[in-house]
C-alpha cells in the first residue's frame, strides 16, 4: 500500500508528536508546535486532525490515568505508528525532490 | 480499529486511580491550598462541551486536558477563562461539523452533500450579506440581544424559585400543613394536635414537625448566634435527607428526657468543628444547653434557608407549655404523601380528623381548620407574583423585539427584492432563495441568542445582587441549559416566523415583474401596510409595559412617604437575646440598665432603649386582650388582638414617637410598682371611641384565665408595625420589667452616622457578658428600606424593560417612517416642485407617523385597563388604572413618538426636487 497522502498542517502535527516523544500529550504537541513552528492552534482544530491521523492509521493512543489538576481524568498519550513515520518520509522525499536544484533561486536574497 | 488501549485494556487500575485523583483534588480543595484550584471553567462553557465531545474517554480526555491547560495559565483568571470558553467554542463547532460530515458519507446519499453544501454557501453569503450593511446588522443584533437576555434573565429566575423542583427526594409529595384560626388567620401548630394527627392520619407515608429555633452557641472563643430549627426524629426521613456523616435521628431521640442530639449542616462542621470526623460525638453548647452533635447534614442540603443545627424533640418534649392545646407554638407540620393519593384526599381527611378534635376539646379547638400546601409553593409564596408580573412583563419585551426585527427584516426585504428577483431570473428556483432567506434570519436570531446569553449573565447577576433579603432559593437561580433553550426557542422563532415574511414575499415575485419594476424602487404596499401594522401593535405593547413601569413608580413613591410614626434617620438597631436559666428576670432588667447607661454615655449616642419588637420588622408577640367595661364577644374568634410591646423606659424618645395624651413610661415603672400599659391611637378609637382611655384598665389573655390588669397611662401616635403597607394593628406597650421578654432588639439614637457606633454600642455590651452574642445589627434606614425591596426590585426592572421598550418603539418607528420618506423622495420632490410648503410637508410626514402612535397607544391603554388585575397586588396607595399615571405615560409615549417622527419628516423637507427628479 503507498504511503498515505499528508496534509501540510497533518506533517507538522505528527513531527510535533515525534519531537514530544513517546506517549505524547496533546497539550505537549500544541506547544511543541507553538514554540517551533509559530503555529498557535485552536483546540477544535487540534483535537478533530488527531482523530483524522487516527483513522488514517497513522497515529494511535492509549489510556493514561488522570492527575488531581485535571480532576482525576483521563489523558490519552499519542503515538505515531510505522505507517505514520512511512507518510512522514515519503512527504519528506517528495518535498526533497521537488526542492532539488531550485537552491540558487529560492536562496535568501543578500542585504 | 486503529489505536491501542480502549477502556477495556485499562480497567480496573485506570479506575482506582481515577478514584484516587479525585480524592486527591477533593482533599486539595478543601485544604485551599491549591493553587490551580483556582480558575474554574465557565459553566457555559463546560456544558457546550459535555454535549459537543465525543462520548466516553475520548471526550473525558479532551476535557481533563482543557483542564490542566486552563489551571497552568492560572496568572489571569479572567483570560484563561475566556481561553477556555473559546476553545470549548472551537471544540464544539469542529465536532459538530465533524459528526455532519461522518454523517453524510456514511448516508451516501446524494443529495446530503450537495445541501450541505448549499447551507454551506448560504451562511457565507448571509454573513457577507450582514457584514455590508453594518448598521441594519447592529441595530437588529442589538434589539434581538436585549429581547432574549432580558427574558432569559427572568426566566433563569422563574425557574430556579419557582419551577425547578426543591432538591429533595420526589418534592411534589412534600405537604406542608399549618392551622387557620376561625378568623382566616394562617397559625402554627398546636403540639398536641399534631400529635393526634400523626396518630390517626393515613394519607401520609409520615408526618413531622419542626420549627425554627435560633440558638446562642456558647463555649467557643466568642458567643454566636446560629440558626437551628427543632425537628422531629423522622423530619429527614420524610424530606429522604440521609446525613454523609455519623447517624439520622431515632424515635429515642424525641422521647421526654432524651438526651440532647443535633446535626448540623455540612457548612457548620467544616467552619465551627473543622471537618473533623472526630466531631461526632462532641458537645455543642446552645441556650445553655450541652447537645451531643450525632451526624452532619450533606453538603448543599437546604431546609427553605441555610440552618445551622437541628435539633430533636427530646428536650422539649416534656414543656409544659408546649403540651398545652391552645398553644400554637411556631410548629408546623411535614408529610410525605403516600403514593397515588392526591393533597385533596389528605386534606379531606386531616378535616376530619381536625373537625373530631374541635369536638373533643371544644374550648380550644372549635373553629379551627387545617391548610395544606405543596412544599415547593410554600415555599415561594412571597415572591410568586412579583415573578409572575416581570415574567409577563419580559414577555412583552420579547413580543416587541421581535415586532422590531420582523419590521427590520421586512424593510430589508422589500428593498432586495430587485436583487432577489434578479436571481430569480437567472435561474434560483424558488425553494432555494427561500432557503437562503431563512439560513439568513436563523443565523442573525442565533448571533443575537448569543449575544443575548451575555445579556442574561450580565441582568442576571444584577437581579440576584438585588433581589429582597429572604428571597426563598435564591442559590437556585443560575444560567442553565433550560434557560438557555429557552433563549434559542425564542431567538429561533423570531428568526423563522419573520424571516418567513421576507421569503414568502419573494418566493411569490415572478422574476420579470420585479427585474422591470424593481428599479423603480417600490416596496409593495402589502409590505408597508404590515410594517405599519406591526408598529400599532409595537406601540400598544411598549405602552402597556410603560403604563406597570409608572404604577410600580407611584407604589414606592407613595411607599416611601408613608408616616411611620417615628423617625427613622440616625437610629441604630441590634437584636440580643437572653437565654439559659442564668439569665434571671430580674437579672435582665438589672443588666439592661447597666448597658444602656453605658450606651448613653458613648459620644455620639443621644438615647438608648430595647423594644421587643421593632417598628416594620412585624411583632413578635400577638395576644388577644380584654379592655375593662366592654363587653366580651361570644364567640372567642371574636375576641380584640393586639401587638403585645414590651420596651424599656426612654424607647418612645428613642425612637421619636409621639406621646398624645398621658405620660410615657419612666424608670419608676418597675417590676414591683402598679400595672400600666401605654396604647396607640388606633387601639384607643377602638376599645373606647369617644371616651377618654386614661385611667381605663386591660388585661392580656383570654377572659376566663388569670391575669394582671394593667392601667392605661398612655396614648402614643400609631407607628408602622408590619411594613410601610399594612394597617397598623392595636398596640400595647407594656414596661419592660413588668413583663421581661428574653428577646429584644436594641435601639440607640445618634448624633453622628449610626453605623459608625455599632463597634462601640457592641463592646458596651461584651464588657458586661462576652457570652451574649449580639446580631442583626442595622441602621433603622436599612430596616425600612429591606421592607420595600421587593417593590423596589420590581420598579427597577419593568424600569430598566419599560425605556427598553420605548427605546425599540421609537427606534422602529424612526425606521418605519424614514423608509416612508426615502420610497416617496420622488413624491415629496413633485410636491415640492409644485409649490407645496414644506411646513406642508413637514406635517404630512409626522400626521403619518403619529397617526401610527396614536392608534397603539388607544390599543394599549386599553390592553394596560385589561391586564390591571395582575398587577394589583403589588400596589400600594395607588389604583392598576390610575388616570394620572395612564395619563403621564401615554403623553411621554406620544412625545417620543413626535420626536421618531419629526427626524425623518424635517429630512424630507430637505428634499431638493431637482435631485429628486433626476435620480429618477
Amino acid at each position: 500500500m503507498p504511503p498515505a497522502y499528508l496534509g501540510e498542517f497533518e506533517q507538522l502535527l505528527l513531527l510535533a508528536v515525534l519531537r514530544v516523544g513517546s506517549d505524547a500529550f496533546a497539550p505537549d504537541v500544541a506547544r511543541e508546535l507553538e514554540a517551533r513552528a509559530g503555529r498557535s492552534v485552536s483546540r477544535g482544530h487540534l483535537y478533530t486532525s488527531l482523530d483524522r491521523l487516527e483513522d488514517k492509521g497513522l497515529l494511535r493512543w492509549k489510556v493514561a490515568a488522570g492527575t488531581a489538576v485535571r480532576d482525576g481524568l483521563p489523558r490519552r498519550a499519542y503515538t505515531v505508528t510505522p505507517a505514520g513515520v512511512a507518510a512522514l518520509r515519503a512527504s519528506r522525499d517528495v518535498l526533497q525532490r521537488m526542492w532539488h536544484g531550485l537552491d540558487g533561486l529560492l536562496k535568501e536574497p543578500s542585504r | 480499529m486503529s489505536g491501542v488501549g480502549r477502556d477495556e485494556n485499562t480497567g480496573p487500575t485506570k479506575n482506582a486511580k481515577t478514584a484516587k485523583n479525585a480524592e486527591n483534588s477533593r482533599l486539595c480543595a478543601l485544604s485551599g491550598l491549591c493553587v490551580h484550584r483556582r480558575a474554574a471553567p465557565p459553566r457555559l462553557a463546560r456544558w457546550l462541551l459535555e454535549r459537543a465531545l465525543p462520548p466516553g474517554v475520548r471526550g473525558d480526555a479532551i476535557r481533563g486536558d482543557l483542564l490542566e491547560e486552563l489551571r497552568a495559565r492560572s496568572r489571569s483568571a479572567a483570560r484563561a477563562r475566556s481561553w477556555y470558553a473559546r476553545q470549548a467554542l472551537s471544540l464544539s463547532v469542529r465536532y459538530a461539523w465533524d459528526r455532519a460530515r461522518r454523517r453524510t458519507q456514511s448516508d451516501n446519499t446524494k443529495r446530503s452533500p450537495m445541501f450541505l453544501e448549499s447551507i454551506w454557501q448560504d451562511l457565507r453569503y448571509a454573513v457577507r450579506s450582514y457584514a455590508k450593511a453594518p448598521t441594519f446588522t447592529i441595530i437588529m443584533l442589538t434589539t434581538l440581544a436585549l429581547g432574549i437576555g432580558a427574558s432569559t434573565a427572568i426566566f433563569s429566575m422563574v425557574d430556579g424559585i419557582l419551577l425547578r423542583p426543591l432538591p429533595f427526594a420526589d418534592p411534589d409529595r412534600l405537604i406542608w400543613v399549618n392551622e387557620v384560626n376561625p378568623k382566616g388567620n394562617t397559625m402554627s401548630v398546636s403540639w398536641p394536635n399534631f400529635l393526634d394527627w400523626r396518630a390517626r392520619v393515613h394519607a401520609f407515608d409520615g408526618l413531622a414537625a419542626g420549627r425554627t429555633n435560633p440558638f446562642t452557641l456558647t463555649g467557643r472563643d466568642q458567643a454566636r448566634r446560629v440558626d437551628g430549627r427543632r425537628v422531629t426524629a423522622n423530619f429527614f426521613d420524610i424530606l429522604g435527607v440521609r446525613p454523609s456523616l455519623g447517624r439520622n435521628f431515632t424515635q429515642a431521640d424525641d422521647r421526654i428526657g432524651a438526651e440532647p442530639v443535633a446535626l448540623v449542616s455540612d457548612a457548620f462542621w467544616r467552619r465551627e468543628l473543622s471537618g473533623d470526623r472526630a466531631a461526632i460525638g462532641q458537645r455543642l453548647i446552645l441556650d445553655a444547653r450541652a447537645f451531643t452533635v450525632v451526624g452532619v447534614l450533606p453538603i448543599g442540603f437546604r431546609y427553605v434557608r441555610d440552618t445551622d443545627v437541628f435539633v430533636a424533640m427530646g428536650p422539649f418534649a416534656g414543656d409544659p407549655m408546649l403540651l398545652e392545646r391552645g398553644n400554637h407554638a411556631g410548629y408546623f407540620a411535614l408529610g410525605r404523601l403516600k403514593r397515588g393519593l392526591t393533597i385533596e384526599a389528605a386534606a379531606r381527611e386531616l378535616e376530619a380528623i381536625e373537625n373530631d378534635l374541635g369536638l373533643q376539646y371544644p374550648q380550644t379547638n372549635s373553629g379551627i381548620a387545617v391548610h395544606l400546601e405543596r412544599l415547593s409553593s410554600r415555599i415561594v409564596n412571597t415572591v410568586r407574583q412579583t415573578l409572575l408580573v416581570l415574567f409577563g412583563a419580559v414577555g412583552f419585551l420579547l413580543l416587541i423585539a421581535c415586532v422590531n426585527v420582523a419590521n427590520l427584516l421586512i424593510a430589508r426585504g422589500a428593498a432586495r427584492q430587485h436583487e432577489l428577483a434578479v436571481r430569480a431570473a437567472l435561474g434560483g428556483g424558488r425553494l432555494r432563495i427561500a432557503s437562503q432567506l431563512l439560513v439568513e434570519s436563523s443565523l442573525a436570531s442565533a448571533a443575537g441568542g448569543l449575544v443575548g446569553v451575555g445579556v442574561a449573565a450580565a441582568l442576571l447577576r444584577t437581579l440576584v445582587a438585588m433581589a429582597p433579603e429572604g428571597t426563598p432559593r435564591l442559590d437556585d437561580v443560575r444560567l442553565d441549559p433550560s434557560a438557555l433553550l429557552f433563549a434559542f426557542a425564542a431567538a429561533a422563532a423570531c428568526g423563522i416566523i419573520f424571516g418567513a415574511f421576507p421569503a414568502m414575499q419573494a418566493s411569490g415575485v415572478s422574476g420579470q415583474h420585479v427585474v422591470v419594476r424593481g428599479r423603480s424602487g417600490g416596496a409593495s404596499a402589502r409590505s408597508h401596510r404590515l410594517r405599519r401594522g406591526l408598529m400599532v401593535a409595537e406601540v400598544a405593547l411598549a405602552l402597556v409595559l410603560l403604563t406597570g413601569a409608572g404604577l410600580m413608580i407611584r407604589t414606592v413613591l407613595q411607599l416611601t412617604h408613608v408616616d411611620t410614626g417615628f423617625r427613622a434617620d440616625h437610629l441604630l438597631t441590634m437584636q440580643v437575646s437572653f437565654r439559659g436559666e442564668r439569665w434571671t428576670d430580674a437579672k435582665r432588667v438589672a443588666f439592661l440598665d447597666e448597658v444602656f447607661a453605658r450606651v448613653r454615655a458613648l459620644p455620639g449616642v443621644a438615647n438608648a432603649a430595647a423594644v421587643l419588637s421593632l417598628p416594620i420588622d412585624g411583632s413578635q408577640w400577638n395576644s388577644v386582650f380584654v379592655a375593662e367595661g366592654q363587653p366580651v364577644p361570644e364567640r372567642r374568634e371574636l375576641l380584640p388582638s393586639a401587638a403585645m410591646t414590651p420596651v424599656t423606659a426612654g424607647y418612645f424618645e428613642t425612637m421619636g414617637m409621639r406621646l398624645v395624651r398621658g405620660r410615657l413610661f419612666t424608670v419608676a415603672d418597675g417590676a414591683q410598682s402598679s400595672r400600666v400599659v401605654v396604647i396607640n391611637e388606633m387601639l384607643a378609637r377602638r376599645m373606647w371611641p369617644g371616651e377618654d382611655p386614661l385611667g381605663k384598665r386591660l388585661k392580656q389573655g383570654w377572659p376566663e384565665t388569670p391575669g394582671t390588669w394593667r392601667e392605661v397611662v398612655g396614648i402614643v401616635a400609631d407607628v408602622k408595625v408590619d411594613g410601610l403597607s399594612e394597617l397598623t394593628p392595636l398596640q400595647v406597650y407594656i414596661p419592660f420589667p413588668q413583663s421581661p421578654t428574653s428577646d429584644l432588639a436594641f435601639v440607640v439614637r445618634t448624633d453622628v452616622d449610626p453605623a459608625s457606633l455599632q463597634p462601640a454600642v457592641e463592646a458596651a455590651v461584651h464588657v458586661l457578658d462576652r457570652d451574649l452574642p449580639v446580631f442583626s445589627v442595622r441602621t433603622m434606614d436599612r430596616v425600612l428600606e429591606a421592607s420595600i425591596a421587593r417593590e423596589r426590585m420590581a420598579v427597577l426592572v419593568l424600569m430598566v424593560f419599560a425605556i427598553v421598550a420605548l427605546t425599540l418603539a421609537s427606534v422602529g418607528l424612526y425606521g418605519v417612517v424614514a423608509h416612508g420618506v426615502t420610497e416617496r423622495t420622488h413624491e415629496i420632490g413633485v410636491r415640492i416642485a409644485l409649490g407645496a410648503e414644506r411646513r406642508h410637508v413637514l406635517g404630512l410626514v409626522v400626521r403619518q407617523g403619529l397617526s401610527m402612535a396614536v392608534l397603539g397607544t388607544a390599543i394599549g391603554v386599553a390592553g394596560a385597563i385589561t391586564l390591571s388585575r395582575w398587577i394589583e397586588g403589588l400596589l400600594f396607595g395607588v389604583t392598576a388604572t390610575d388616570p394620572a399615571t395612564i395619563v403621564a405615560v401615554v403623553a411621554m409615549l406620544l412625545t417620543v413618538a413626535l420626536v421618531a417622527c419629526y427626524v425623518p419628516a424635517w429630512r424630507a423637507t430637505r428634499v431638493d426636487p431637482t435631485q429628486a427628479l433626476r435620480a429618477e
